[in-house]
């Protein structure tokens, strides 16, 4: 799997970006300069990672999410990780990994409405 | 123990590790091991995988069914030879890492199978064996 | 044989002359004994013989002497080749015939013959003297019977019956093994005995400690079947002994405990479904899930419950789960990790746990254990739970008499 193949879709001021299921190493890291590279061209205030079809977090790929998170974060963007499936959860508990304060939610749908809240509510504070 | 045809793969590169974790899926899936225990056996098998990659360069996984009294499961094997882990209570230690990654690879793979066996020599290698068993 | 009574034409010729004291002696002899005795010319017909010939055919000597010898058998052709054999070979031991008496009867009898010869060294005829063996006949079909009712019972048995010889080679067996094992007595007589097992080194050390101790009682073993199958038996063994007392093998017969194992599995699996249903994960309200924990929280349980808790939460796309420890009656460092990890886990998916149910005794163990639990929402009651969730769901109850106005307190 290369770049080329990573959906990465523009919405307003947010960034949806769907996780491969089954990602080598390259992939993921392929992933995250198309994510740096996609928040600076739209000049996004958040991404939704869906995770939702990912099978295997292991620590590598654990760690990646984790480094591009703050990277967003350094770009002045939010990011909410969508749709874990339970296995993978309860393997990732259980493995030791931590994803620190990142925020969760149940789908993508849920994600949008936690940023756009957070964005606006941040615009109006 | 008895002996079933073990396949088994060489860890050259990183692509490999993906096919390591498809044919450890296969495996379990097909053993009958539910949804949540496949997720645990493969992300093992991705961290011990990468433990080879990142430690010694190459090595081979071995995957098979096993079956020991009235249990059945799956063992798989890490066989490398690279510089060996000089302190093995140290690398069972979660957190604690020699490389880049997060320090889970051994600790964690315990956690998430059933056994794990380890023995290394320093600059003879390493070999990791760890099982799974159906209903436990 | 010299006869000098009333000899007939044939045997008078035969005679040879001598001393008639002797002679007479000699007669007596023969006509004292009790097996059937007489002699065959060359022609196979009867030249002589003795009051027992003439009591078990139920014919007088005149009847007899000079007729076909073999017409008095159940099957001539048989007596025929016997006293044949006899002039060819020179003898023949225990060759059995039945003697057809005149009434019908018959009478098993076994021959011993030889030919006899003249003064020249020529052979003249047969001699033959019968024993009655009817009764033996008689003792052993009764021992053969005996025998095969003792077959029929080994034969009839559910389980698996087996001899062992002390080289561990498969020696008898009955109709239950050729089942058990999936091969015929032919196949399996003969070949070693730890063949047939999964564990073949655990079924030698079995008959090994027979041969040892005498005997084993529910060796666990697995039979295993050309097909694949395994059977789960029990072995009782023995060993027996010859008539001397020396042991020359052992006897194992086996308690197939397949559904005995299928029942305990039934039993077990059945304890996971009440376990199931100890810890159940209700939909409340569109959004929230509650999980009331009732009873001790051991790590197996704990796992299930936490796999059953994210699966529902999933399945439910619910952001709020309450958590419900006030069944719990103690709490100790593994299980309140248990339940971090739980919590944690749930975040992972973007819902949140709501601790409730959290009893004063409850909450100074967790204090004093040093469990961390502040970045978890906690609250005394499941009702206090609810409110939490109501708000995080950004809804809120409202008495219908009173439209508009909040119910503040739950």
């Amino acid at each position: 799997m290369t770049a080329e193949n990573i959906s990465v879709i523009s919405l307003r001021n947010l960034l949806l970006v769907t996780v491969p299921p089954d990602p080598d190493d390259e992939t993921i890291s392929a992933l995250q300069q198309k994510i740096l590279e996609s928040m600076a061209r739209h000049d996004a205030r958040g991404l939704v990672l869906d995770i939702s079809t990912v099978q295997t977090l292991d620590s590598f790929f654990a760690r990646t999410v984790m480094e591009t998170v703050q990277m967003v974060a350094l770009m002045g963007g939010r990011t909410v990780l969508a749709g874990m499936r339970a296995d993978v959860a309860v393997t990732a508990t259980q493995l030791g990994l931590s994803i620190g304060a990142t925020q969760t939610a149940l789908d993508v749908d849920r994600a949008f409405d936690l940023l756009q809240g957070e964005i606006q509510g941040g615009r109006t504070a | 123990m008895s002996i079933a045809l073990a396949d088994e793969i060489r860890i050259d590169s990183e692509s490999d590790i993906v096919v390591a974790r498809k044919l450890v899926r296969d495996t379990a899936t097909s053993l009958g091991f539910g949804l949540t225990d496949v997720t645990r056996i493969v992300t093992a098998a991705s961290e011990l995988t990468r433990n080879i990659y990142i430690y010694a360069g190459s090595g081979i996984m071995r995957c098979r069914p096993v079956a020991s009294d009235a249990r059945r499961g799956v063992e798989l094997v890490f066989e490398d030879k690279g510089p060996g882990i000089a302190d093995i209570s140290k690398a069972m230690t979660p957190g604690y890492t020699t490389s880049r990654g997060m320090g889970m690879g051994l600790p964690g793979s315990k956690r998430l199978m059933d056994e794990m066996d380890l023995k290394s020599a320093v600059g003879q290698g390493t070999t990791v064996v760890v099982r799974k068993w159906l209903h436990k | 044989m010299k006869t000098s009574q009333k000899p007939s034409n044939r045997s008078g010729q035969n005679a040879a002359p001598g001393n008639e004291a002797a002679s007479a002696y000699n007669r007596s002899l023969i006509e004292a004994s009790l097996d059937a005795m007489v002699t065959i010319g060359p022609d196979g017909r009867i030249t002589d013989v003795n009051g027992a010939t003439e009591s078990v055919t139920g014919r007088s000597r005149t009847e007899l002497i000079g007729t076909d010898f073999s017409g008095y058998f159940t099957e001539p052709a048989k007596a025929a080749a016997g006293y044949q054999r006899v002039f060819r070979d020179g003898q023949v031991r225990d060759y059995p015939l039945e003697i057809r008496h005149s009434d019908g009867h018959v009478t098993s009898v076994l021959y011993n013959a030889s030919v006899y010869k003249d003064a020249e060294g020529k052979v003249i005829g047969v001699f033959a003297a019968a024993r009655d063996i009817t009764e033996r006949k008689e003792a052993e079909a009764l021992l053969a019977k005996a025998s095969a009712y003792t077959r029929s019972l080994i034969e009839a048995s559910i389980d698996p019956l087996v001899t062992i010889g002390p080289d561990g080679k498969v020696t008898d067996i009955n109709a239950a093994t050729e089942i058990a094992t999936g091969y015929p007595r032919s196949e399996l007589i003969g070949t070693d005995f730890a063949g047939y097992f999964t564990d073949p080194a655990k079924a030698r050390a079995g008959y090994q400690q027979v041969f040892r101790d005498g005997q084993v009682r529910d060796y666990p073993l697995e039979m295993r079947h050309p097909s694949g199958k395994v059977t789960s038996v029990l072995f009782n063994a023995s060993v027996y002994k010859d008539a001397e007392g020396k042991v020359i093998g052992v006897f194992a017969a086996a308690r197939d405990i397949t559904e005995r194992k299928e029942s305990e599995a039934r039993i077990k699996q059945q304890a996971n479904e009440i376990l199931e249903l100890s810890t159940p994960v209700m939909q409340v309200w569109k959004g929230v899930v509650v999980a009331p924990l009732i009873g001790s929280l051991d790590s197996s349980r704990t796992q299930q419950f936490m796999e059953r808790l994210l699966s529902r939460i999933v399945e439910t796309n619910s952001p709020v789960a309450l958590v419900d420890i006030m069944g719990v009656p103690t709490i100790d460092t593994q299980t309140a990790q248990h339940l971090i990890e739980a919590i944690s886990a749930v975040k992972l998916l973007g819902s949140q746990v709501v601790l409730t149910g959290v009893r004063p005794a409850i909450a100074q163990t967790l204090v004093h254990l040093g469990v961390n639990l502040s970045d978890i929402s906690t609250r005394s009651s499941l009702a206090a739970g609810l409110q939490v969730a109501f708000t995080k769901l950004e809804l809120e109850v409202v008495k219908k008499s009173q439209p508009g106005r909040a119910e503040t307190k739950p």
